[in-house]
């Protein structure tokens, strides 16, 4: 089999094992936006002392999408931006809305580190993937004569995220968008185990991510 | 004689199935022994950037005593199920509050006793200390991630050594574990803790400082 066919061969199989997601994506706007030469935006995750929270690795994902394509936007690392300006936006003390950022901005040397930085826009980030629900039965059986998996499992997950863009100049809220997907995952046990798997936490990044570079740069 | 001989071919079988049996559970019971006995102390080391806190300085010139103890911190302990860990938080501890201290007063000195020596032209003496340490794994506490928390107590003592006050404060830290980051997850949340405290110490204890050397100023100016 040459390189190509392999290739064809691999990525037809990847469809093939890849669960259905659907996913909505949903926006408000308060103000018109725009990013000028040299301007940045910071993605922040919400921390919270519960059990749930926004998970490093999606945050990590939508900085991926939005720092790569044809457009790409100029972000501050997220740690960068919160050693920079500790122990302000730790999570117990980080400001809730768009007015507390204008009272941390009363705080000595806060608004100027933020202008040294360039930063533009806050965009935080809240949600998390959960899974919604779970059945079926499969069993593995491994002996001298030979092994395999038998039955079918399955689970549902739904990810759930919301991203809220503050503008630093202005101090005011200038929108919110909410990114849900699901999808439910599948593992027959034909002799061999065959996973069909959903990746809802990773559509609701890329359409969160697509939607809040269309928000930063196509002003409104 | 043939069906004798069978049959004492089938014992020799059996008792030598028995004996393979035997050996292999003394076999699987000595592997389990050796695992279990060199099951290392997994040592956790906490580690981080050392942010330098955008807080207003407090006008006084302090003394800080750093005992022996906060400086070489460390926990040891054994959970059931996930084995032993040795957390070594004194050195990034350390740096982390002189970093902050630092940031949080016009002069800092470090001294080597908890009291004012003469000559010594401090406002007061700072005593900062670990009163308490803890953490949590998923497997005990049936969370998706590690948990760590660090109970400080900070002892402010005026220029004559007496104690103006003892503040407490508790910081706290979660981390993600991946399959096999157990080590670096509580070493991340022992992290997010000191962070935590550091925060809380810069934005809540800093005004209580100041207000308790205030008085002490006060006081003392009153005096004869």
């Amino acid at each position: 089999m040459t390189r190509h066919g392999a290739g064809i061969w691999l990525m037809t199989l990847s469809l093939l094992l890849s669960g259905c997601v659907t996913s909505r994506i949903e926006q408000s706007r308060d103000t018109a936006t725009a990013m000028g030469t040299g301007d940045a935006m910071v993605i922040l995750g919400r921390a919270s002392y519960n059990d749930r929270e926004t998970e490093e690795s999606f945050t990590d994902c939508i900085v991926d999408e939005l720092s790569s394509g044809g457009n790409p936007i100029t972000l501050v690392p997220q740690k960068e931006f919160k050693d920079n300006l500790y122990p302000w936006f730790e999570p117990r003390i980080a400001p809730t809305s768009a007015e507390d950022l204008s009272r941390l901005f009363t705080e000595s040397g806060v608004r100027d580190r933020m202008d040294e930085s360039n930063i533009k826009y806050l965009a935080w980030i809240q949600g998390d993937t959960v899974t919604t629900g779970k059945g079926g039965s499969m069993s593995c059986t491994l002996s001298t004569f030979g092994g395999g998996c038998f039955g079918m499992s399955y689970w549902e997950q739904d990810a759930s995220y919301e991203a809220s863009i503050w503008d630093v100049d202005k101090l005011t809220n200038a929108g919110q968008i909410s990114a849900d997907a699901s999808g439910t995952s599948y593992i027959a046990g034909l002799i061999i185990p065959i996973p069909i798997i959903a990746r809802p936490g990773n559509a609701a990044c890329k359409g969160l991510a697509n939607q809040l570079r269309e928000f930063i740069v196509g002003g409104g | 004689m043939n069906y004798w001989r069978g049959q004492r071919t089938k014992c020799l079988e059996l008792l030598c199935q028995i004996k393979t049996m035997r050996l292999l559970s003394v076999s699987a019971a000595l592997v389990l022994l050796m695992l279990q006995a060199g099951c290392p102390t997994r040592n956790v080391t906490v580690a981080g950037s050392v942010p330098t806190p955008l807080v207003e300085r407090i006008p006084a010139s302090i003394g800080i005593y750093y005992s022996y103890e906060f400086k070489s911190f460390e926990h040891k302990e054994a959970l059931p199920g996930s084995g032993s860990y040795r957390i070594d938080l004194g050195g990034q501890n350390l740096d982390f509050f002189r970093n902050l201290l630092g940031a949080m007063f016009a002069e800092v000195i470090e001294v080597n006793q908890p009291s004012v020596q003469e000559g010594d032209e401090l406002d007061a003496i700072l005593i900062p200390e670990i009163v308490k340490y803890g953490f949590l794994v998923p497997s005990v506490s049936t969370l998706t991630f590690f948990e760590a928390s660090i109970e400080y107590q900070i002892t402010v003592l005026d220029r004559a050594g007496q104690e103006l006050g003892k503040l407490r404060i508790v910081g706290y830290g979660k981390a993600e574990g991946s399959m096999f980051g157990g080590v670096d997850a509580v070493g991340e949340a022992t992290m997010l803790a000191i962070r935590d405290g550091g925060a809380r110490i810069a934005t809540e204890l800093s005004p209580r400082i100041a207000a308790l050397l205030a008085d002490s100023e006060e006081t003392n100016g009153l005096q004869p």
